[in-house]
C-alpha cells in the first residue's frame, strides 16, 4: 500500500489566560503568529510536539491543543483546513471597522 | 421592568463571587479544563477560535437605558469595540480574557445584569415575544412569568447538570412572535372561558441535528401551577433523558422516543406529587411580579397622526421605514420601533459600542426609556408616540441604525459562524453579506415582501436555518465549505421545519441560488399579496428544485 | 487517596468505602440488596443513576446507608433520585454521593439531600478540610435541604447559617 506523502504539521492552542489562539515555537514558547511556529517535518518531530502540547495542557498554560496540517508556502506555513486559516489569520470579515482601527492603532 | 431587590443584588454579588473563585482555582491549576468547562459555561463563557467569549443574559430581551450604556462600556473597555445581539434575546462579546470575567461580571452586576445560564446543560435564559407589554393582541404581558422562570431556574439544585441544554420561551398572543413551538418547553399564556390566565404547555421542540416541533402536553395549565408542572417535566427529563449521545439528549428526543402520550403520562403523575405543594404561586407573588412590568404612563399624542401623514408624503425613505419598521402599538398614537441591525451589507445582529449608546439615549428621549432585544437579533423600543417618530429617524439615520428592512429579504439572521465558532463548519456571516448586497435595493426588497432568511455555519442551528422560510445551513465537505439550501421553514404559529432542495452550492453559488428561488417566487406567486410563504406552501417545493437543478432535481 | 466527608469534617474508619475491608457491612447494588432485604448483617446499598429509586421502598427499612454514583461529574441524575429518595421515600438515614464528586457540586448536593461524600479529587479534599464551600447561601427555589423562606416571593429560600 502506498503512503501518503508526510504533511508538515504544527501544534497550536488557545492560551489559558486569554484565550487568544497560539502555536508552538522552536524554542518550547509559545507565539501569537503561526508563522513562528516550529515545524514538525518527520513522525518523531510530530511526536516532540504532541508531548509538548500534553505537558502544557497539563500545566494549564494553554487549552483546546491541536496538532494541525500545514503547507508551507513562502509566506510562511499555512493551514489546509479553512477553520485553522481562519484561527491564524483573524475573521474573515470585516468586524466593527471603526473600532478595530483603533485596537489596532494602540496596539 | 424587574428591578432587583435586596435579595437579587445580594445572589448576584454571592454568584459572582463564586465564578471569580472558580476562575482563580482554573488559572492555578486545581480545576482541569474538563472539569471547568460546564462551569465557565452556566456563566456564560465559552472558548472560540480566536478568544473567548463571553454571552451576557438580557432576561426575555428587556433592557433600559443604563443597561445599554454599561453594554456599550463593556464592549469598549474589554472588548473590541462591539457586541453581537443573538437569537437568544442575547447579547456576546467575542473577545475578552477570561481573566477579565470577574471585574466585567461585576460592572453588569451593577446594572442589574449577568451571564448565569447563558450556556451549559442548564435551563438557560428564559426569551418571550419581543413586543411584549406593548402589542395589542396579548392576552398578557407574558414577561412576569418568564421572570418567575427566571428566578426559579437560577441555580437550580436539581436542574444544573441535565442532559442538554433547556430552553424555554414564552409568549402571550396567538401570532407567535416567540417561537415557542422550537423550544424545550413553549408557553402560550392564555384565558380560560372565565378569564383566568393559564398557559398552553408546549415541550420537546428544538433544531439542531433532528428538528422537531413541540407537542402540546397540556391545553390549560392554570397560572398558579407554573413551576410544579415545569419541575415534573424537568424532573422526568433529568433522570430519563438520553446521556450515551449528546446528539440525542435533548427532550424532543425523549419525547420522539417514549412517545407523547406516554411522557405526558409520566409528567402528569410527577405532578400529581409536586402539584399544590410548596411551588404553587401565590395570588400575591403574581401581583407584585406583574407590577414591575406595568406599562409607561402612555399620555394621549393624537397630534402624531396629522404630522406623521404629513412627513411621509414629504420623505420616502422615512415612509418606507415607517412601513417596515414601526408596527401598530395598543395605544394608537404610538408605535413600536424596531431597530435594524442589518445594515445592507454588514453582520447580522453587531452593534458598535457608539450605536448602543445612541439606542440608550434614544430610548430615554423617546422611548420611555424601554429597549427590546429580539430573537431576530434586532432591536426595539416598544413604546414610540408617532409624534416622536421623524426626529427619532433622523438620529437613527445619523448613527447607520435606520435601515427600513424589517422582515425583509436583507432582515437574515445568521449565527457567527467559522470567523468566531469553534463549533461552526462554515462561515455565515459573509453568506449573509453578500446576500444583503444582492437584495439591498429597498424597491426590489419592497416587491419581494416578507421573507426570512436563516443561516447557520453548523448543524447545531444557532441561526435557525430549519424554520428560516429559505434555510441555508453551512457544512464542510471535502475540507471546503458547501450551503444546503431549504424551504418552507417557519417559526411563528404556523411552525413548519425546512425541505433541503436538493445538493449544496459552494460559497460563490449561494447568492445565484437565493436569486433563483425568488425569482421563481416572483413568476408563481397570485400577486404581491401572496408572500413567499404562503406561495411556497401553495405550490411546493417542486417548481424550485427544477429552477434550482433543472433535470437533475430527481437525482439529487 | 480518597476520604469520607460530611458537614462535620473528615470521616475517619468510615466502614461503608466502596473498597471497604472483607469483614465489614457491605454496600450491595440495588438487585442484592432487593435479595438480601431479610438478612440480620446491616447493609447498604449503591444505586446506578439509571435505577429506579421507588424500587428501594420496601427495603428503605433496613438500609444503613444509601450511596448514589455519579459516573461524571456532567451526569446528574442522582441530584433528581436524591431529592426523590428524601422527598417521596421519607428516607432519613445517610445519603451519600460517590463517584465524580467535585467541590462545586457539593453544594448543589447538599441542597437535594446528600449528607456524605466520597471524594478523591485532591483540590476538592483540601478546600473541604478548609471547610470552605463555594456555595450560594440565597436560593431562589426550594429544595431538600432545610432552609428558611427568603425575603420577597414564595419560591425563595435562604441557607440556615450553621444549620
Amino acid at each position: 500500500m502506498k503512503t501518503a506523502p508526510f504533511k508538515t504539521r504544527v501544534l497550536t492552542a488557545n492560551r489559558l489566560s486569554d484565550g487568544v489562539s497560539v502555536w508552538l515555537g522552536a524554542s518550547g514558547e509559545w507565539v501569537l503568529s503561526i508563522r513562528d511556529a516550529f515545524l514538525a517535518r518527520h513522525d518523531e518531530a510530530v511526536s516532540a510536539i504532541e508531548a509538548a502540547g500534553a505537558q502544557a495542557l497539563a500545566d494549564n498554560r494553554v487549552v483546546d491543543v491541536n496538532v494541525i496540517e500545514v503547507e508551507e508556502t513562502p509566506t510562511g506555513p499555512r493551514p489546509y483546513r479553512l477553520r485553522e486559516r481562519i484561527r491564524a489569520e483573524g475573521p474573515s470579515i470585516d468586524y466593527a471597522p471603526v473600532a478595530s482601527a483603533r485596537v489596532s492603532q494602540a496596539a | 421592568m424587574y428591578r432587583y431587590d435586596e435579595f437579587d443584588h445580594a445572589f448576584v454579588a454571592q454568584r459572582v463571587s463564586q465564578f471569580s473563585d472558580q476562575v482563580a482555582r482554573r488559572l492555578k491549576g486545581e480545576i482541569s479544563e474538563d472539569a471547568f468547562k460546564p462551569l465557565r459555561l452556566m456563566n456564560g463563557v465559552y472558548l472560540q477560535l480566536h478568544a473567548y467569549m463571553l454571552r451576557v443574559a438580557v432576561p426575555y430581551g428587556t433592557l433600559n437605558s443604563r443597561q445599554m450604556h454599561k453594554l456599550a462600556h463593556i464592549a469598549r473597555t474589554y472588548d473590541r469595540g462591539y457586541g453581537h445581539f443573538t437569537t437568544r434575546q442575547n447579547i456576546q462579546y467575542n473577545w475578552p480574557a477570561l481573566k477579565d470575567m470577574p471585574a466585567i461580571l461585576e460592572e453588569l452586576a451593577e446594572v442589574e445584569m449577568h451571564a448565569i445560564q447563558t450556556s451549559g446543560n442548564c435551563i438557560r435564559n428564559v426569551t418571550a415575544d419581543h413586543f411584549a407589554g406593548a402589542a395589542a393582541d396579548e392576552v398578557a404581558d407574558p414577561r412576569p412569568y418568564a421572570e418567575i422562570l427566571r428566578q426559579w431556574s437560577s441555580v437550580h439544585p436539581e436542574f444544573s447538570f441535565l442532559p442538554r441544554k433547556f430552553k424555554i420561551a414564552v409568549t402571550a398572543s396567538e401570532r407567535d412572535r416567540a417561537a415557542i413551538q422550537v423550544h424545550d418547553i413553549g408557553l402560550q399564556l392564555k384565558k380560560d372561558g372565565e378569564g383566568r390566565l393559564g398557559f398552553a404547555v408546549w415541550i420537546g421542540g428544538g433544531q439542531g441535528r433532528t428538528p422537531i416541533l413541540a407537542k402540546k402536553v397540556n391545553d390549560f395549565l392554570p397560572e398558579a401551577d407554573l413551576l410544579s408542572y415545569v419541575t415534573a417535566i424537568m424532573r422526568v427529563y433529568n433522570l430519563h433523558g438520553r446521556r450515551d449521545n449528546k446528539y440525542k439528549a435533548r427532550i424532543k428526543i425523549l419525547v420522539h422516543e417514549t412517545g407523547v402520550e406516554k411522557l405526558s403520562a409520566e409528567i402528569e403523575a410527577e405532578w400529581m406529587h409536586l402539584k399544590d405543594g410548596e411551588l404553587t404561586l401565590p395570588e400575591a407573588d403574581i401581583a407584585a411580579i406583574n407590577a414591575y412590568f406595568a406599562p409607561p404612563a402612555l399620555g394621549a399624542r393624537a397630534e402624531g397622526w396629522g404630522e406623521l401623514a404629513a412627513w411621509k408624503k414629504s420623505d420616502p425613505d422615512f415612509a418606507s421605514w415607517v412601513g417596515r419598521n414601526v408596527a401598530p402599538h395598543r395605544h394608537p398614537d404610538y408605535g413600536m420601533v424596531t431597530i435594524s441591525l442589518k445594515p445592507i451589507g454588514g453582520i447580522p445582529g453587531d452593534a458598535s459600542a457608539d450605536q448602543m449608546d445612541a439606542v440608550a439615549r434614544l430610548a430615554v428621549e423617546f422611548g420611555h426609556d424601554e429597549i427590546r432585544v429580539t430573537h431576530e437579533q434586532n432591536l426595539v423600543l416598544p413604546h414610540v408616540a408617532l409624534a416622536d417618530l421623524e426626529p427619532l429617524y433622523r438620529a437613527l439615520v445619523a448613527e447607520g441604525l435606520a435601515t427600513a428592512n424589517a422582515g425583509l429579504i436583507t432582515d437574515i439572521i445568521a449565527c457567527p459562524g467559522l470567523d468566531y465558532c469553534a463549533l461552526a463548519n462554515a462561515r455565515s456571516i459573509p453568506v449573509a453579506q453578500e446576500i444583503s448586497k444582492r437584495f439591498g435595493d429597498a424597491a426590489r426588497q419592497a416587491e419581494i415582501g416578507d421573507l426570512k432568511i436563516k443561516i447557520s455555519g453548523c448543524i447545531n442551528a444557532c441561526g435557525h436555518h430549519h424554520v428560516g422560510h429559505i434555510g441555508i445551513l453551512g457544512v464542510e465537505k471535502k475540507g471546503a465549505e458547501l450551503y444546503q439550501i431549504s424551504l418552507g421553514g417557519s417559526g411563528d404559529e404556523n411552525a413548519s421545519i425546512g425541505q433541503i432542495t436538493g445538493r449544496g452550492f459552494e460559497p460563490d453559488q449561494v447568492t445565484d441560488a437565493i436569486e433563483t428561488i425568488v425569482d421563481t417566487y416572483l413568476a408563481l406567486r397570485t400577486g404581491a399579496e401572496e408572500t413567499f410563504i404562503a406561495c411556497y406552501r401553495r405550490i411546493g417545493a417542486d417548481p424550485f428544485k427544477a429552477a434550482l437543478y433543472g433535470g437533475e432535481a430527481q437525482a439529487a | 487517596m480518597t476520604v469520607i466527608w460530611t458537614k462535620n469534617g473528615i470521616v475517619d474508619n468510615d466502614p461503608w468505602t466502596a473498597d471497604g475491608a472483607e469483614q465489614g457491612p457491605k454496600l450491595l447494588p440495588l438487585s442484592e440488596a432487593l435479595e438480601h432485604a431479610q438478612d440480620n448483617a446491616p447493609f447498604g446499598v449503591v444505586l446506578q443513576p439509571a435505577d429506579d429509586v421507588a424500587t428501594l421502598a420496601p427495603i428503605l427499612g433496613r438500609v444503613a446507608i444509601i450511596a448514589l454514583t455519579f459516573p461524571a461529574f456532567g451526569d446528574g441524575r442522582g441530584f433528581s433520585q436524591a431529592a426523590l429518595i428524601r422527598q417521596r421515600l421519607g428516607y432519613e438515614g445517610e445519603l451519600r454521593a460517590v463517584g465524580a464528586v467535585l467541590l462545586d457540586q457539593i453544594p448543589l448536593m447538599l441542597r437535594t439531600g446528600f449528607d456524605s461524600f466520597e471524594v478523591s479529587h485532591a483540590p476538592t479534599i483540601e478546600r473541604l478540610k478548609q471547610n470552605r464551600l463555594p456555595g450560594i447561601d440565597l436560593h431562589y427555589q426550594p429544595s431538600v435541604d432545610r432552609t428558611e423562606a427568603g425575603q420577597g416571593y414564595s419560591w425563595r429560600r435562604a441557607a440556615i447559617v450553621n444549620g
